[in-house]
């Protein structure tokens, strides 16, 4: 058990006018886990992967990350915890523009006593896997949406963080790029069981975890688990599941 | 809601937007408010031995003035447009004709613009009461000041801002003309799209503008040997320096910071990130703005320190021109006086020195102009005369050695030097160089003087070879005051109001006045440049920090801390303001040591005070950047 979550509550507003987003969520995730959050938009995934990684407060509840509390933790202990432990794909990417794809992709190594041989080999792995070594010059305005996305990737595997934490990490790629990028997330996972959470509107990238949660209005509206099925199958019952649900349907 | 409602509201919220552009005015109204205040108060104008001094000063300091607020003005006023970019394209996306978003914004300019215009008066005014006490000091005039409030200032400084309103107005509607609403919108993809690597021109422009900067500085320090072509040398220095400077912050900067980050071969800590490669790409985008700053404040600062120069110089320049305390063009004239004070119960010396005209050479003597050579005029006095001296046979004493000369001779202590004239010649060995006069200047016309003992000057007037016409002339009439000179005494020798004699402490009344008021107007005007620009850094690092507003939230997802952050920015903000700040200050020396002796005789204490100041103000710029920095950092997540 390496993420537990325990009641979360989140709101946004002042006391007057108060959206209630995350209406109670109690949740468990194991190590080595790869877990895909599906939901309509607006339904609070972003806000739950926030609250998840320590990016935002809960207005109440605990989440507990190996057995502990980040909700109480000190502004420093929490970055000092997201830099060692955390790796992020943001659904707005979130890289530096004044930086080129490779510093930006460097950046979590930059704290880390790693040589510069190694981080140069890890740089070189990482990126090719991901197909934007030719780009390490650029800057991110002169790269494409897609490549900012896959930047954004490379830099959440780079220092392989115990957790990585994902939002739409596909949305703006095509299928290949999309399930190279899926692959690598799964090899982190086999290899040297990073746990994954990963929010996607896509059954084809949830079919690639091994649990699928659904949120509905702040809410686990429901679960699945693939266990020993093919992802074909996996893919079918998400399929269905999503329909049941409403909201986004398919859209890839 | 009505479309007015909705505007109404949107300004009000953002009304914190707005607090650095009012800061900016009301600023600006304050400067000219209370310089034209002060300009136009009678009772220092009184009490000065010279009027027009008065009214010249501030004529020219208010012209300066007029200039820089313009400037100042115009540039927070695009600073504040580029800012409400985005809203500006959204009230035009949704249908509102150019025309009414232009009647919108004078509406709300004219509000903020004629608040700021009277808060500021009223602030000027108190400021420029408290100003007019500390020229009373430096005049040396003691006076109590009441609260005179003109109405012709205000006038006069309404006047003035409301042609910058309209100027502002001008500016706004050619801004709206020119964006294209598709611009507008992508404001902030248009800023990045100014990250772009660093090409081969960056490094030969920023490697040219290094060279042309040292040259620059090469050829100030080397004046002197170029002196036949001075004029076209002077401008030879500014081009060099002012395009040097530019191309400094253009591409020198942003190539250096380069090799570093190339060094680094990715892998950039935090605090690189929020400093090399942010001032890489602002630098180069600011270059014109930087430059500008680092000419306008090596500009104040070099005259800044010139009227100190002079103010600070007074007491020996008037020293070096009047030997005695009074001094007289005829023998009666100062028998005429002499007996007024006698009347009057004032103790006094009557000094009647002859002297006479010889040249001089040797080795004591280099002269450092093209020419070279080693030959003077020299006046020379004899011991007797003169109290002060001890001269031993064959020796000799220069005086009267002021800056100006100094530049362009050296004397060598105890080295001979050689009196000579058509047919005699006379080798003493010179034992002391001194810049106090011991004739007056009607009569030295500039020439050095110099003291020999009674047995040479006996020999040397033996040999000396008499113009007939001018033999009368070869003596110098003067009055010293036994105890001190006073102001009351001057005022009895001038009873009739226009005096036939050079009175020492009239004079330098006179010339501290002058150079009060000099310093006192340029002071002014330099501090108000200083203000400026140092707003205009600090505004320009609100902006940065606005846009980069982003990257901190990013960094800090990513798990860095505030602090560490900050330490990044404290960087960041050291280099912005003290690049610019060493070239000015670089500039400035340079300025200055070219050409301070035309000014006076100290040149470090003066300039060391006027740079300390400088770097002072711009410390608290440099604070308050920060600060605001670690106020976006901190709300960034
Ligand atoms: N900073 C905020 N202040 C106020 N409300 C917010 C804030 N952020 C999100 N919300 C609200 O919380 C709800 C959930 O937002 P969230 O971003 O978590 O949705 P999401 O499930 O990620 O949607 P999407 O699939 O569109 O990304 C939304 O209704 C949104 O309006
Ligand atoms: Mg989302």
């Amino acid at each position: 058990m390496i993420i537990q979550a325990k009641g979360i509550k989140k709101s946004y507003g002042n006391r007057l006018n108060r959206t209630e987003v995350l209406k109670g969520i109690d949740l468990t995730i194991e190590e080595g886990e790869f877990v895909s959050i599906m939901g309509p938009s607006g339904s609070g995934k972003t806000t739950l992967l926030n609250v998840l990684s320590s990016i935002d407060q809960v207005t109440s509840g605990h989440v507990f990350v190996e057995e502990q509390d980040i909700t109480t933790l000190k502004e420093k202990k929490l970055a000092d915890f997201r830099k060692e432990d955390l790796g992020f794909m943001f659904q707005e990417y979130n890289l530096l523009h004044t930086l080129t794809v490779k510093e930006n992709i460097l950046l979590p190594l930059s704290i880390r006593d790693i040589d510069k041989k190694e981080a140069e080999k890890q740089f070189e792995l990482v990126s090719k896997e991901l197909a934007i070594y030719d780009l390490k010059g650029k800057y991110p305005s002169e790269i494409s949406g897609g490549q900012k996305q896959r930047t954004s990737a490379a830099r959440a595997f780079i220092h392989q963080p115990k957790i990585i934490f994902a939002d739409e990490p596909t949305g703006a790629l095509d299928s290949k790029a999309a399930s190279s990028l899926l692959h690598k997330l799964k090899q982190l996972n086999s290899k040297i069981r990073s746990t994954i959470v990963m929010v996607t509107h896509d059954a084809t990238a949830a079919s690639y975890s091994n649990r699928v949660i659904f949120l509905k209005d702040g809410l686990i509206y429901s679960s699945l688990r693939k266990g020993e099925r093919s992802q074909e199958e996996f893919y079918m019952e998400i399929m269905n599941n999503q329909s049941v649900i409403g909201g986004v349907g398919v859209e890839s | 809601m009505s479309l007015n409602r909705i505007i109404l509201k949107n300004f009000f919220k953002s009304v914190k937007n707005y607090a650095l552009y009012i800061f900016a005015l009301i600023f600006s109204v304050v400067l000219y408010f209370s310089f034209v205040l002060m300009s136009q108060d009678d009772t220092i104008a009184a009490e000065l031995q010279s009027e027009s001094v008065m009214s010249t000063g501030f004529t020219v300091g208010s012209v300066l003035l007029v200039v820089i607020i313009v400037l100042f003005v115009m540039f927070a006023n695009s600073i504040f447009l580029k800012r409400r970019n985005k809203e500006l394209a959204l009230f035009q996306l949704i249908g509102l004709r150019r025309k009414k978003l232009l009647r919108i914004l004078v509406l709300e300019n004219a509000v903020i613009y004629f608040g700021s215009l009277v808060s500021g008066i009223t602030l000027g005014f108190l400021i420029s009461r408290m100003l007019l006490l500390l020229l009373l000091r430096m005049l040396q005039i003691e006076l109590s000041i009441g609260m005179s409030f003109s109405v012709t200032a205000v006038t006069q400084t309404a006047i003035l801002f409301v042609c910058i309103f309209v100027l502002l107005m001008i500016q706004n509607f050619i801004f709206l003309k020119r964006t294209r609403l598709v611009d507008m919108l992508k404001l902030n993809q248009s800023i990045e799209s100014d990250y772009r690597g660093i090409g081969f021109w960056t490094i030969v422009s920023g490697f040219l503008g290094l060279v042309m900067i040292l040259s620059g500085y090469w050829l100030s320090m080397n004046i002197m040997d170029f002196g036949t072509v001075l004029v076209p040398l002077l401008l030879g220095i500014l081009f060099l320096t002012i395009v040097g400077t530019y191309l400094l912050f253009k591409a020198s900067v942003a190539f250096v910071l380069n090799v570093i980050r190339q060094s680094k071969n990715g892998r950039l800590n935090v605090k690189d990130v929020l400093s090399l490669t942010s001032i890489m790409f602002k630098m180069k985008s600011n270059a014109f703005l930087l430059t500008l700053i680092s000419i306008i404040s090596a500009l104040s600062m070099g005259l800044m320190s010139f009227s100190y120069i002079s103010y600070y110089s007074v007491e020996q320049s008037v020293n070096a021109s009047i030997s005695n305390d009074y001094v007289f063009y005829e023998e009666e004239e100062m028998l005429f006086y002499s007996e007024l004070l006698d009347e009057s119960g004032i103790n006094h010396e009557v000094r009647t020195v002859p002297f006479l005209n010889y040249e001089a050479t040797g080795e004591g003597i280099t002269i450092n102009t093209p020419r070279g050579g080693s030959e003077i005029d020299l006046v020379i006095v004899s011991a007797d005369h003169i109290e002060s001296a001890t001269v031993k046979e064959n020796e000799i004493i220069i005086k009267g050695l002021i800056s100006t000369l100094d530049a362009f001779m050296n004397f060598e202590i105890n080295s001979p030097i050689t009196l000579f004239n058509s047919d005699y010649e006379q080798t003493l060995e010179l034992i002391e160089v001194d810049g106090e006069a011991i004739l007056p200047s009607h009569v030295a016309r500039g020439a050095l003087q110099a003291v020999v003992s009674n047995e040479v000057y006996q020999k040397l007037e033996e040999q000396y070879t008499y113009d007939e016409e001018l033999r009368d002339n070869l003596v110098s009439y003067a009055i010293d005051i036994s105890e001190e000179d006073s102001q009351e005494i001057f005022e009895l020798m001038n009873q009739d109001g226009h005096h036939s004699f050079e009175s020492r402490i009239n004079q330098y009344t006179v010339q501290m006045q002058g150079a009060g008021v000099m310093m006192f107007v340029i002071g002014f005007v330099g501090i108000a440049f200083l203000m400026t620009t140092g707003c205009i850094l600090y505004f320009k690092q609100v902006g940065e920090g606005e846009d980069e507003k982003e990257s901190y939230k990013i960094l800090r997802k990513l798990g860095f801390t505030v602090n560490e952050l900050v330490k990044g920015l404290t960087i960041k903000v050291v280099l912005t303001f003290g690049i610019p700040l060493l070239m000015g200050l670089l500039h400035t020396y340079f300025a200055v040591n070219a050409g301070w002796f035309i000014f006076g005789s100290e040149m470090w204490l003066p300039m060391l005070t006027v740079m300390i100041g400088y770097v002072f103000l711009y410390l608290i710029f440099a604070f308050f950047s920060l600060l605001y920095y670690k106020k976006i950092v901190r709300e960034s997540i």
